[in-house]
C-alpha cells in the first residue's frame, strides 16, 4: 500500500516538469503588409465610428470582416495573402459612405496608396466650369428672349 | 441627403428612376403648356448652378455638419421648373465630386424634387394674404423653404431606415440616420429664412419672376 502510494507520489512529480513546461510562453514575430484605411466626409472631418465591411476578391457579396473605424475615422486590417485581386472596403454611417477597390497581388508596391477623392484645386476648377456652363446657358436664352 | 452609390438597393434604385421619370414628365408638361417655355430657362439655369454649389456650404450641427440644399427656394421661385433644375444640378455633382451617385440619381431627385413642387403650391397659399402682402410672402417664403427641406430630410430618413443592409450593425446605423435627420431642423430654420428674404427681395425689385409662376398654376 505504502510502495504503491510512494510510486503514485514519484510518477506525480516526475509529471510536474511535463505540465509546467505547458505553461512556458513563446512569441514569434512576422513582419507583415497592413492596410490602413482613412474615412472623412467632403469636409474633412472623419467618419468615426463608421462602419468597415471589407470584401475579399474570391467572394464580393459576403462579408470578409465587419469592424468599425476610430474616432479619427481610420481602421487596419491585414489582408490574406492568400487572397490576391481586389479588395473592396466600404465604409458607411447614417447612409453616408463610399466604397474603395485596393489592388492586392504580387505585384503590389510595398508602400501604395489610393483615394477616392479630388484635390481642392480640382474641385474649384470643376465646379468653375460646370457653374460657367450654367450662366452660359442663362445668357444664351436671355439673348433669344430679348431679340 | 444626398445618398451615394452603393448604399440602397437595386430595386429602390430603379423605383426612384421610375418616380422621378413621373415627376420628370409632370413638371415638362406643365411647362410645355407655357405661353413661351423658354422664358424661365435664363432664372432656372442660374438656380441650378446656386442649387450646385449649395452642397458645398456647410454648417456644422453637433456632433455631424449638414450643407445648404435649398431646394425649397427653388420650388418657390421656379415652380414647374423645379423638378428638371434639381435633376439636372444633381447629376452635376454625382458626376464631377461623386455627391449622390448615379445609381441612387433617381432616388435623390425624388427626395430632394418632389418637395420642392410640393413647396411651389405651398408658397401660392400667400395669396389668402393678398397679391401683395409681405407678410404673405415672407411668412409662406419661410414655410415653403423650411417646409422643402424638412420634407426632404424626412423621406431620406424613411428610406434610409427601411433599407439597412443586414451586413451592418442596424442599432448604430439607425441611431446615426435619426440624428442626421434631426440635424436639418436648425438648417430648416436656415433656409426657410434665407428663401422668406429671398422672395421679400423679389417681390421688391422683380414681382413678375414670382409672378410668373402663378399663371402657369391657373
Amino acid at each position: 500500500m505504502k510502495g504503491k502510494l510512494l510510486a503514485t507520489l514519484l510518477i506525480l512529480f516526475l509529471s510536474i516538469p511535463a505540465a509546467a513546461s505547458a505553461h512556458g510562453a513563446k512569441i514569434s514575430y512576422q513582419i507583415t503588409k497592413a492596410i490602413e484605411i482613412t474615412a472623412t466626409y467632403d469636409t474633412g472631418e472623419p467618419l468615426s465610428g463608421g462602419q468597415v465591411t471589407i470584401y475579399a476578391p474570391d467572394n464580393p457579396s459576403t462579408p470578409w470582416r465587419k469592424a468599425k473605424c476610430d474616432e479619427n475615422g481610420k481602421y487596419i486590417f491585414i489582408p490574406d495573402p492568400s487572397k490576391p485581386g481586389t479588395w473592396d472596403v466600404q465604409v458607411r454611417q447614417a447612409g453616408h459612405g463610399d466604397m474603395i477597390h485596393i489592388p492586392i497581388g504580387e505585384g503590389t508596391a510595398e508602400a501604395a496608396s489610393g483615394s477616392t477623392g479630388y484635390t481642392p484645386l480640382q474641385i474649384v476648377l470643376m465646379a468653375a466650369c460646370v457653374v460657367w456652363g450654367f450662366v452660359g446657358t442663362t445668357l444664351f436664352f436671355a439673348r433669344r428672349r430679348g431679340s | 441627403m444626398h445618398i451615394p452609390d452603393g448604399i440602397l438597393p437595386a430595386a429602390v434604385c430603379l423605383g426612384g428612376y421610375v418616380t422621378a421619370g413621373a415627376a420628370t414628365w409632370y413638371s415638362l408638361r406643365k411647362i410645355g403648356r407655357k405661353e413661351d417655355p423658354r422664358e424661365g430657362i435664363p432664372k432656372a439655369s442660374l438656380l441650378t448652378a446656386a442649387f450646385f454649389v449649395a452642397s458645398w456650404i456647410h454648417i456644422p450641427v453637433p456632433p455631424t455638419s449638414v450643407h445648404l440644399v435649398l431646394n425649397g427656394l427653388l420650388g418657390v421661385v421656379l415652380g414647374c421648373y423645379a423638378f428638371p433644375a434639381i435633376l439636372i444640378g444633381l447629376f452635376f455633382q454625382a458626376v464631377m465630386f461623386q455627391h449622390g451617385g448615379l445609381t441612387t440619381l433617381g432616388v435623390n431627385a425624388t427626395i430632394m424634387g418632389v418637395p420642392a413642387l410640393l413647396a411651389y403650391y405651398l408658397f401660392q397659399l400667400r395669396n389668402i394674404f393678398g397679391k401683395d402682402s409681405r407678410v404673405g410672402t415672407g411668412l409662406f417664403g419661410f414655410l415653403a423653404g423650411a417646409g422643402g427641406l424638412g420634407l426632404a430630410a424626412v423621406l431620406a430618413c424613411v428610406v434610409l431606415i427601411t433599407t439597412i443592409p443586414a451586413h451592418v450593425d442596424v442599432e448604430t446605423e439607425r441611431a446615426g440616420i435619426y440624428a442626421l435627420t434631426l440635424a436639418h431642423v436648425p438648417l430648416m430654420v436656415i433656409e426657410g429664412i434665407f428663401t422668406a428674404l429671398v422672395v421679400l427681395f423679389l417681390q421688391r425689385v422683380k414681382p413678375a419672376l414670382l409672378e410668373g409662376n402663378r399663371e402657369i398654376s391657373a
